[in-house]
């Protein structure tokens, strides 16, 4: 392997693979991300090249294990060029076919085309699929052209040419100048201007600076850094390089959880790679520069995620944060200016070079620009990683994108943010992806977890669940986040349990608002938020919990009954058969009755009725 | 040679070194602003969050512990506004619901106007503070103690729960721990803790005289800096 020596080297380089990677006459598409492993891509992979093998067509036909395409639900999923042929749930047998009929001679199979759960089509190419066509796939669009693995891919398709471009002659201040132009915010979940933040990095007072890419993300369902680490590593790293360039910096870090061993294990590669290219080390481009960067493993603390908590773990301390006086940009990894930004933010760096600002900021509303990646999970029919620009409302999100609720149920909230974001209750749907509209509204865009709800979650119990997760995962240094959560759960797990007193409810907003002024971190400052939002949008559930004693989407055990309906009941018999504790009585043919004293509520009965006789209240 | 700043406190114009924080500097002018986890001669950490005050900056107040807080040329801050007395208030209620058992508790219970605890009592025997693990790392930097576990599971304890070599039983950790001060009619049984409340008639001079120390013996109980 030649290193790349200056950036006409890269240009040749680049014209050379461009050429070869030409000469195919097909190229498929197989997701290599985590989702689809879990469901059993490997093999599906194993098997379509086995099939080229034995047709004769390895030569002739490009198969690329690509990173998360985003739709994972769907996974095994397949895209086969020429045709943009999307091929969804594949199973390994189903090699031989898609080889001999759509490659060979170009035949679809309905079979495997993807059904849209809205209309109930089926689409044959992955442009048309609804969920894909309602994103603007800025970052997402990438994976699909690359191998992980592999640089000469991530060269192919101009990868490292906005590097190029900066070390031809960008100054750093100019570099400056055009992130604070466009605009772009930190997408870890502070939304800090990445510009400013940038600029008082270097004008820090320091022999010695740090860029650091936060891939420590914990929130429960959210795993964009984790697929664009996966997917694109070198994307991370050309925006890290274009970022140390500009503030000063000659060593870099990658904090990645332990838990993501693809991500730990392409970021190793990726770093590899660009060190045999000449792309990291001494003298990058035959210019001055030079750029070192390590793959640091974090335990998977949430707290970790919070910036100092980060360079405390990253320098071998306990992973604790410090009161942030003093600003880690100034004061951060061993006490030397240090720059920490999200994946997602180093990922957006290169195309704002490339691009230019304007093409950035063009995009999204007045505070926030460009796109947002957001983990749409929860009860709608598409789940996903999606992209969006800034500013699309809540509602083409859930309904254009996820397709509107699961089972003609009615959506009631979507939880923005993860576990500090907040819940928005359907009347603010329109509200557009924006840091600031959602943090006025009572949530935050955080790290762009997207959680929706339908009528049948509590949000009580929402609250809940999401204290329950910061109680776990609080450092305990500081007395409101460690006490603070402690008292508030206690008082929701009060409330739950139908033991609720209504003068419980000011004391739980009070003690909200009092850990979220002065806890240490954004950890504890933010940890409110579920408790907060639901007070101020669902008020009328924690009512009903305190004042009525009843849980009105009948989850909380403690405040339901679960009852027979006589004129539906057929005396079928089956509930009485599956009920684990003998609570269901009955004669066959006859109407049954729940003995409410031996009822566990686990909802077992409900499941097995055919007649819907079981009712919750 | 020394450079000082002045800046302002509650209205008072002040000057002071660089680099002291604005909790020292408060003590030292006579501003009493409660604190527990500071101890004069040991490093700030921010755990207990009494101390907090509004800095006032651009026309924004920010909430911050006065403690991390460092001394900056014009700074304009606020120690005892409604909002701060309020979440004072909020934070050693949730210290004196926790760990009642300890006449500083009690009392800074009772600086911060604690009048009635809205949470069940707990008698729990740390508030982790961590002035013994400071002291025993800072002062003597004997690193015997430390915190071991994570949020609901922190405490102080020795490394793998055995007492090394390391402790030479100087009793610094002990001096220094709030909860070794027990409540004036004796340790509270589990079960029958209570809000004391007993020395409020102590802060009825420092309300008129709005914050400033008079000496009082609530400082004395929760070891206050003045007194070390």
């Amino acid at each position: 392997m030649p290193a790349i020596k200056n950036a006409s080297d890269l240009e040749a380089l680049r014209k050379r693979l461009q050429t070869q990677r030409g000469t195919f006459r097909a190229t498929l598409t197989l997701c290599g991300g985590t989702g689809c492993q879990a469901s059993q891509s490997q093999a599906v992979i194993d098997a379509i090249k086995g099939e080229l093998v034995r047709q004769g067509l390895e030569n002739s036909i490009h198969v690329r294990v690509s990173g998360c395409h985003g739709f994972c639900e769907q996974g095994p999923i397949m895209v086969i060029e020429p045709g943009n042929i999307f091929y969804c749930h594949i199973i390994p047998d189903d090699a031989q076919e898609i080889v001999s009929k759509t490659i060979c001679n170009g035949e679809i199979i309905e079979r495997l085309l993807y059904t849209d759960p809205v209309s109930g089509n089926k689409i044959q190419t992955e442009a048309e699929i609804p969920f894909y066509r309602a994103q603007d796939r800025q970052l997402l669009s990438k994976n699909r052209f690359v191998n992980p693995c592999s640089i000469e891919d991530y060269i192919a398709i101009g990868g490292y040419s906005a590097l190029a471009k900066v070390l031809a002659g960008m100054l750093p201040d100019a570099i400056i100048e055009e992130m604070k132009a466009s605009g772009l915010r930190g997408r870890g979940g502070g939304g800090f201007y990445t510009g400013r933040k940038w600029a008082d990095c270097r004008a820090a007072q320091g022999d010695e600076k740090y860029v650091i890419c936060n891939a420590d993300e914990g929130d429960p369902g959210a795993y964009m850094d984790r697929s664009i680490l996966e997917g694109n590593p070198h994307l991370v790293l050309e925006g890290m390089m274009i970022g140390a360039f500009a503030i000063g910096a000659g060593q870099g870090a990658i904090y990645v959880r332990r838990e993501y061993p693809l991500a730990v294990k392409h970021a190793r590669i990726a770093v590899q790679q660009a060190r045999e290219y000449g792309l990291l080390g001494e003298n990058i481009l035959g210019t001055d520069f030079s750029f070192k960067v390590e793959i640091a493993r974090g335990g998977g603390a949430f707290v970790c995620g919070e910036s100092t908590a980060l360079m405390a773990s990253l320098a071998g301390k306990v992973g604790e944060p410090r009161p942030k006086d003093v600003h880690t940009v100034e004061e951060g990894f061993m006490n030397k200016p240090t720059t920490l930004n999200n994946v997602e933010t180093w990922a957006n760096v290169p195309s704002i070079i490339h691009n230019g600002a304007a093409w950035f900021a063009a995009k999204g509303t007045k505070g926030s620009k460009g796109t947002k990646i957001l983990a749409l999970t929860g009860r709608v029919k598409n789940t996903g990683l999606i992209e969006v620009a800034m500013g699309t409302p809540l509602r083409t999100i859930v309904f254009d994108i996820g397709g509107g609720a699961l089972d003609g149920k009615a959506v009631k909230a979507v939880q923005t943010g993860g576990p500090s974001g907040g819940c928005l209750p359907v009347s603010k749907f329109d509200l557009p992806v924006d840091f600031d509209a959602f943090a006025e509204a009572g949530s935050m865009v955080g790290s762009g977890g997207m959680v929706v709800m339908d009528e049948s979650t509590c949000m009580v119990d929402v609250a809940k669940y999401f204290l329950t997760f910061l109680q776990d995962e609080s450092c305990g240094k500081c007395v409101p986040c460690r006490l603070g959560i402690d008292r508030m759960l206690e008082i929701i797990t009060d409330i739950t349990n139908g033991k609720g007193r209504p003068e419980q409810i000011p004391l739980l907003k009070e003690l909200a608002e009092t850990v979220s002024e002065t806890a240490l971190c954004g950890l504890g400052k933010t940890a409110p938020n579920p408790v907060l939002s639901t007070l101020r949008y669902f008020s009328e559930e924690y009512d009903a919990h305190v004042n009525q004693k009843r849980c009105p989407a009948g989850v909380c055990k403690a405040l339901i009954t679960y009852t027979i309906d006589a004129q539906k009941c057929k005396g079928c018999g089956l509930c009485l058969k599956a009920c684990p504790h003998g609570a269901i009585k009955g004669e066959k043919k006859q109407v049954h009755v729940i003995d409410t004293h031996l009822c566990h509520k686990c909802g077992i009965c409900t499941d097995e009725c055919n007649s819907q006789a079981i009712t919750v209240n | 040679m020394k450079q000082y700043v002045t800046f302002t406190i509650d209205g008072a114009h002040v000057r002071a070194a660089k680099g002291a924080s604005v909790l020292d500097v408060a003590i030292e002018y006579g501003v009493c602003i409660p604190h527990l986890c500071h101890v004069p001669y040991l490093s700030d950490i921010g755990a207990c969050r009494l101390c907090i005050v509004e800095h006032i900056k651009d026309g924004r107040s920010k909430v911050t512990t006065s403690c991390t807080l460092h001394v900056q040329e014009g700074m304009v801050i606020r120690s005892n506004t409604d909002k701060i007395k309020r979440l004072r208030r909020n934070i050693a209620e949730l210290l004196v619901a926790q760990a009642p058992n300890s006449r500083a508790i009690q009392d800074i219970a009772v600086r911060c106007g604690v009048k009635e605890v809205r949470y069940p009592f707990r008698n729990s025997n740390c508030v982790l503070c961590g002035r013994c693990v400071r002291a025993c790392t800072e002062m003597w930097r004997a690193r015997a103690i430390g915190f071991v576990g994570r949020g609901k599971d922190r405490h102080v304890d020795f490394p793998f729960g055995v007492r090394s070599d390391l402790c030479k039983h100087c009793g610094s950790c002990v001096m220094l721990c709030p909860m070794s001060i027990t409540p004036c009619n004796g340790p509270m049984k589990t079960g029958e803790e209570y809000l004391c409340g007993k020395c409020e008639s102590q802060l009825a001079i420092t309300e008129n005289l709005s914050d400033s120390c008079v000496w009082c013996e609530l400082g004395k109980g929760f070891q206050c800096g003045r007194y070390q």
